[in-house]
């Protein structure tokens, strides 16, 4: 019975925290269909500037409350900072190109994030646990969960209902959609596709940053999170569908009870289990469980 | 956190100082002797091992020169080299061979990692090159792996484990029903780790079930599913293998998940190192089972005053364990070619560290640390404490005490499940 419990809620929590983290990648690729190496190295930027904030005004002795406000602005920070720097300095410039150069090039981004990162906070780790402890634990048939790993769960899902309500309830979300289904017919109704690309690649960054920066309390920040959070995000999107925000929730999901069952049931096929499901989806839907169709065009 | 990255950056200044202190130090030597023992030793500087390498570095240092103003003695003069690996095991191949081929060392020495230093002893048996290992401790360096030319001058898991399993039968034999979990990196050493705790209990007769083993990946950065696992799993003994960061993280993250309360927490090869102690600040929980290779207050000792007290001179805080490891590498080395007629006598080198005898910081008084001929590794005494409020070693707030000693038998114990 606790082992079935512990699975329910690590499953649910890891599943949270992928959808966090993968979300923005399937959004950017959705609109702009750049598969975004670089999400990793927005990862890891959210992650470092959430910590070394935390770190700064913890220092001063003031209210643990407040470090909840200063997350997701050190995220919106980078989100807007690095997503404006590099779609209007680098990306803008390939637009149109093959998408495996788009790989390459945000590939080379993400190495350079990467560096970026050290050489801004070094190579040591970084610890801010305050916000994660100022909320304490909590109880479930006897096993003590961290409150704010829960406040995740209900933040990705606000991120997802926010999302799901922009796409679908809004002007914008309709013209997005309109972009997402098709560039050409957008362009030919008037639509600034160039303006919406602009805009989704820093909401797709600040969505990344923010995955970061709300993980930074329940870790320690070192170099090379940005690299396994890529892979994880990967397989997240590819087994949900490149490009569908309800895949990405269903592939966290998958992706999350996996890892939960293999830790808690069988803990040396933990790696592995991510892997099966992701193979085992690909084998049966290869565009993923929500892909998007696409017309071919002669 | 500013401030730890400023002094991150001084700490980085002042190891490139060392190092070219050292290199330049080393060069001057050449000029005046022809018979110079090059030394080309491989450590992290950077990255999650760089504290350990950085430590290993200095230690050399003061090696170098304890040899230097040695009146007992003439040891011949050591030149060394660094490379810094990285914690990366092509980087550590190519410095290895680059070592040998360009420099024409006579021994290779250090690596922190265990991975790293089973591709490095390749190297160093392919060329018939001394390779001391300071800080790694997989057994299999010292099983299949081993060859004429690898010596290790720390203890291994091995050894850590089996005074842990000592530990164990002492305080929990009574105890019917001994249900353990081990959680450890997975790679290597940490499998090497557990398989080599649950042969000793077996061969010390200690009952006992197991109620989990966990591998989470070398630098896991969130260790809260596999504390709730330790939790449902309900174990009296939970057995960590991890080291450096990685057990700092699982130890703040566990904390507050309340595994402590429920279950002891031990870790008999790293977790007592000095940097972990200082690393967990205030969070460091009272009453936890820990070791490491060198105590920076045990042995109560002259040579470990001195050796402690000349690091803190000279960096400016205390040495983590891999500081001693690096000395002794360097001790060993001088001591095995003093004994030698020629430093290219390699079969008289090999017989001396075979059966090398040095009384190094770590050795308590009346014992000093030996070769196991058989496995090439040193035999030394391992001492488990318990984590108490002990702030004379600061920053640490937290030491090791209420010690249990373990002495090593004459030669290692073979394993075979």
């Amino acid at each position: 019975m606790l082992t079935a419990v512990a699975i329910a809620v690590d499953g649910l929590g890891f599943a949270a925290w992928l959808f966090l983290s993968s979300v923005g990648l399937t959004l950017i690729y959705g609109v702009m269909r750049i598969l975004n190496i670089a999400h990793g190295g927005f990862y890891a930027l959210g992650a470092y500037s959430s910590a070394w904030a935390i770190g700064l005004y913890t220092q001063t002795g003031s209210t643990i409350a407040l470090t909840y406000l200063i997350i997701p602005l050190a995220a919106l920070a980078v989100g807007v900072i690095a997503g404006l720097l590099i779609e209007r300095g680098i990306l803008r410039f390939m637009y149109g190109r093959d998408e495996v150069l788009m790989v390459l090039v945000t590939y080379a981004i993400f190495l350079i994030l990467e560096d970026v990162t050290k050489l801004i906070w070094g190579t040591g780790s970084m610890v801010a646990y305050q916000p994660a402890y100022f909320l304490g634990t909590i109880e479930i048939f006897g096993i003590p969960y961290t409150i704010y790993k829960l406040c995740l769960v209900g933040l990705a899902i606000v991120v997802g209902a926010v999302l799901w309500w922009g796409l679908n309830r809004t002007r914008i979300g309709k013209l997005l959609l309109v972009v997402i289904e098709d560039r050409e017919i957008s362009r030919a109704l008037g639509i600034n596709v160039t303006l919406f690309f602009t805009v989704t690649f820093v909401i797709g960054v600040t969505l990344g940053a923010l995955g970061g920066a709300v993980t930074a309390p329940q870790i320690s920040v070192v170099p090379g999170i940005g690299a396994e959070i890529i892979v994880m995000a990967f397989a997240v999107i590819v087994i949900g569908g490149m490009g569908s925000i309800g895949g990405a929730i269903i592939g966290a999901i998958f992706v999350g009870f996996a890892r939960a069952l293999s830790v808690h049931l069988y803990p040396p096929a933990e790696l592995f289990s991510i892997y099966l499901v992701m193979a085992v989806v690909l084998a049966f839907k290869p565009y993923g469980l929500f892909s998007l169709a696409e017309g071919r065009k002669i | 956190m500013m401030k730890l990255r400023n002094q991150n950056c001084l700490r980085l200044l002042l190891y490139c100082l060392m190092t070219f202190q050292l290199l330049t130090n080393a060069v001057a030597a050449t000029d005046t002797t022809t018979d110079v023992v090059k030394v080309g030793c491989l450590y992290p500087l950077i990255g999650p091992g760089g504290l350990y390498g950085r430590d290993s570095v200095a230690a050399i240092k003061i090696a170098l020169d304890d040899l230097k103003n040695s009146t007992q003695y003439d040891y011949p003069t050591l030149e060394v080299l660094l490379g810094d690996t990285r914690s990366k095991s092509l980087r550590a191949v190519h410095i290895a061979r680059g070592f040998i081929k360009d420099d024409n060392v006579d021994f290779l020495c250090g690596v922190v990692s265990s991975k790293i230093a089973l591709e490095v002893t390749e190297v160093a048996k392919e060329n018939e090159v001394f390779f001391i290992g300071t800080d790694h401790a997989s057994p299999r360096l010292i099983d299949e792996m081993l060859h004429p030319y690898y010596f290790r001058v720390s203890n291994g898991t091995r050894q850590s484990m089996q005074a842990g399993a000592k530990y164990i039968k002492q305080n929990y034999s009574h105890k019917p029903n001994l249900k353990i979990a081990f959680i450890g990196p997975d790679y290597d050493y940490g499998y090497q780790a557990w398989e080599d705790l649950r042969f000793f209990l077996k061969k010390e007769k200690v009952p006992f079930e197991i109620v989990g083993e966990y591998w989470p990946k070398l630098f896991e950065t969130d260790y809260s599913i596999y504390v709730h696992e330790l939790n449902a799993s309900q174990p009296d003994i939970v057995v960590n293998g991890h080291w450096g960061q990685d057990f700092v993280t699982f130890i703040k993250q566990a904390k507050p998940l309340g595994l402590f309360d429920n279950a002891n927490i031990m870790n008999f090869d790293a977790g007592g190192n000095y940097a972990t102690l200082v690393a967990m600040g205030d969070d460091m929980p009272i009453g936890l089972v820990l070791s490491a290779r060198h105590h920076v207050n045990w042995p109560e000792t002259e040579k470990n005053r001195h050796f402690v007290e000349t690091f803190r001179e000279r960096v400016g805080r205390y040495p983590s364990y891999a500081a001693e490891g690096a000395y002794a590498g360097i001790i060993a080395i001088a001591e095995s070619v003093r004994l030698a007629s020629n430093k290219n006598d390699k079969d008289q080198i090999r017989h001396n560290l075979e059966n090398l005898v040095v009384n190094l910081p770590e050795d308590p008084a009346g014992f000093s640390s030996h070769m196991d001929p058989v496995s090439h590794q040193i035999l030394q005494v391992q001492a488990i404490g318990k984590t108490v409020l002990n702030n004379e070693y600061k920053p640490a707030k937290v030491l090791l005490g209420d010690w249990f000693i373990h002495f090593p038998s004459k030669q290692l114990p073979a394993v075979s499940n």
